[in-house]
């Protein structure tokens, strides 16, 4: 495995981390499109404020601009594992809805999934490079899914995609903060920032 | 002792001389200036229908001693219309900034508190110096969905009024415009113009943040723009523009990914670079002039024609060559 700092693993480093970053805006625009469909398919209102749902990662964070390379990685590992269960449970209730509209609904969710999978990968691979462990994803098995109503249901698949969509802005930065030169190993903080 | 007194544009006012009795002999001044006695009401003045005009300074004197007995100073103005309120985030992320302003001028002294709620979290804004009308904030939390609620409430003697604004952290991100926009010619390009800009230097982190931008551009002569939007770099090299013509260019910015574009940058006119006549020659002259030199009519640079005042150059002479073999084909053709 190369070192970290190795010329190699920096140029391997820059690459995923602009792969990434196209993914993660592909993905933005992606689940914004979907937003809307979703939005009228669904019946809701789309300045219907929906409070933190459980179990969906938040994008907010707190003194952002401090976090060091790997933290960033590991956060948006575990937000993307979390978006992958999400979708799949979105899918699989989207499948047992039926019509011509939904069918739509479930293509554009699907192709999201395989998105966020392949970001997840990006993930994986940047941590690798890191020299550090990627977490493994037993011990994080997806909670069983809550038993709601269809309209808590639906509430639940607008906070999901609403919140994928901010934490692709939000990984696009972190792409960019962590294919920035540091120097050192990149365990410090960037000195760059200035609180 | 003197004190102050607010009252409404139209309002009835009366004023009493301190402790005098009703039946007091009184004189009233308005700044100085002795007071008819139609307006007064017994030791009472009586103003009707107050306008911005009567503000000013009112002082009632005892009738014989002249002893000054009351003495306030009048406003008159009108309680606050609703504010008009806007937030922004040229800075981003670093924090956003609030400004407000009044649509009318009430004409007295206003007091104005705003407040920022994010979530359950209620945050300081805190004042600028300069401009007055205006805080900023700084970002504790970035990519939130939970949206800002920003409540300005505007307060004077007369009354108060209130307006509140949400939003969330992506929609009010607009930079400044970029700065230091130049254009210039580029040599033996008369079609081409160079144009480079920077960022704007209140955007803080642009390699993290990075900024795409907007170019417009037109002939002074012309109303319709051209654009062209550049997804990085901060250079564009303008390849269609019209020979001999002066331009004017301006750009804007917006973050790449959230957020409304800038205002446009302030303008730059620029020409493209023309071929400089070899003589400044009046008309006269050329009928004196040999053949060596170029006419004063400027044929367009690509296409030469074979004509008398052309300059003699290996380039010209194959042109005539071409020409000449074209019109002999003709000839051949109708023979």
């Amino acid at each position: 495995m190369a070192a970290a700092d190795s010329p190699s693993a920096a140029l391997r480093r820059r690459d995923l981390c602009s792969r990434g970053i196209r993914l993660a805006g592909k993905m933005r625009s992606d689940v914004i499109d979907l937003l809307d469909t979703y939005v009228e398919q669904q019946g809701l209102d789309a300045s219907a404020s929906v409070a933190a749902v459980e179990g969906v990662p938040a994008a907010a964070a707190e003194r952002w601009d401090e976090q060091t390379g790997p933290q960033r990685l590991l956060e948006n590992l575990a937000a993307y594992r979390a978006f992958r269960a999400l979708l799949a449970q979105m899918l699989e209730e989207q499948r047992e809805q039926l019509g011509e509209a939904d069918a739509a609904v479930g293509r554009a969710l699907a192709a999201i999934l395989l998105q966020v999978s392949a970001f997840a990968y990006h993930l994986e691979e940047l941590l690798r490079l890191e020299s550090r462990g990627v977490p493994s994803e037993e011990g994080a098995a997806p909670p069983p899914p809550p038993h709601l109503s269809l309209f808590e249901r639906k509430l639940r698949g607008l906070g999901v995609l609403r919140e994928l969509a901010q934490w692709a802005v939000r990984s696009a930065r972190d792409l960019r903060q962590l294919a920035k030169p540091s120097p050192g190993s990149g365990a410090a903080p960037s000195p760059a920032e200035s609180p | 002792d003197s004190h102050i007194q607010y009252e409404r544009v139209g309002a009835d006012v009366t004023m009493k001389c301190g402790s005098m009795d009703w039946d007091a002999a009184v004189t009233w001044t308005a700044n100085g200036t002795d007071i008819d006695e139609s307006h007064l009401n017994g030791s009472y003045l009586i103003l009707k229908n107050v306008d911005l005009t009567q503000s000013g300074q009112y002082s009632c004197y005892e009738g014989s001693s002249w002893h000054l007995k009351y003495q306030t100073y009048l406003r008159v103005g009108t309680p606050p219309k609703e504010p008009v309120l806007m937030c922004r985030s040229n800075n981003y992320p670093k924090g956003f900034y609030c400004s407000w302003h009044l649509p009318t001028p009430t004409y007295i002294p206003n007091s104005f508190n705003i407040s920022v709620i994010h979530g359950t979290r209620e945050m300081v804004c805190e004042k600028d110096v300069f401009p007055k009308n205006r805080c900023h904030i700084r970002y504790v939390q970035l990519f939130s969905t939970v949206k800002y609620k920003v409540t300005l409430t505007v307060t004077n003697a007369l009354g108060k009024s209130s307006t509140t604004l949400t939003f969330d952290e992506f929609a009010i991100v607009k930079p400044d415009p970029p700065e230091s926009v130049v254009a210039k010619p580029v040599p033996n390009n008369p079609r081409r113009l160079e144009v480079s800009w920077q960022n704007p230097s209140s955007w803080p982190d642009p390699e993290s943040f990075p900024l795409k931008f907007f170019l417009r551009y037109r002939p002074l002569i012309l109303d319709q723009w051209q654009h062209v939007e550049l997804s990085d770099g901060t250079s564009h090299t303008i390849t269609d523009a019209y020979a001999g013509k002066e331009y004017i260019i301006q750009v804007a910015a917006k973050d790449n990914d959230i957020g409304t574009w800038s205002d446009w940058s302030v303008a730059v006119h620029a020409t493209p670079w023309t071929e400089e006549p070899k003589h400044l020659t009046t008309e006269a002259q050329i009928t004196e002039t040999t053949s060596a030199s170029t006419s004063s009519f400027m044929p367009p640079p690509t296409t030469k024609i074979c004509d008398k005042g052309a300059v003699v150059g290996s380039g010209a002479v194959a042109v005539c060559w071409t020409a000449g073999l074209v019109l002999a084909a003709y000839g051949v053709l109708f023979i």
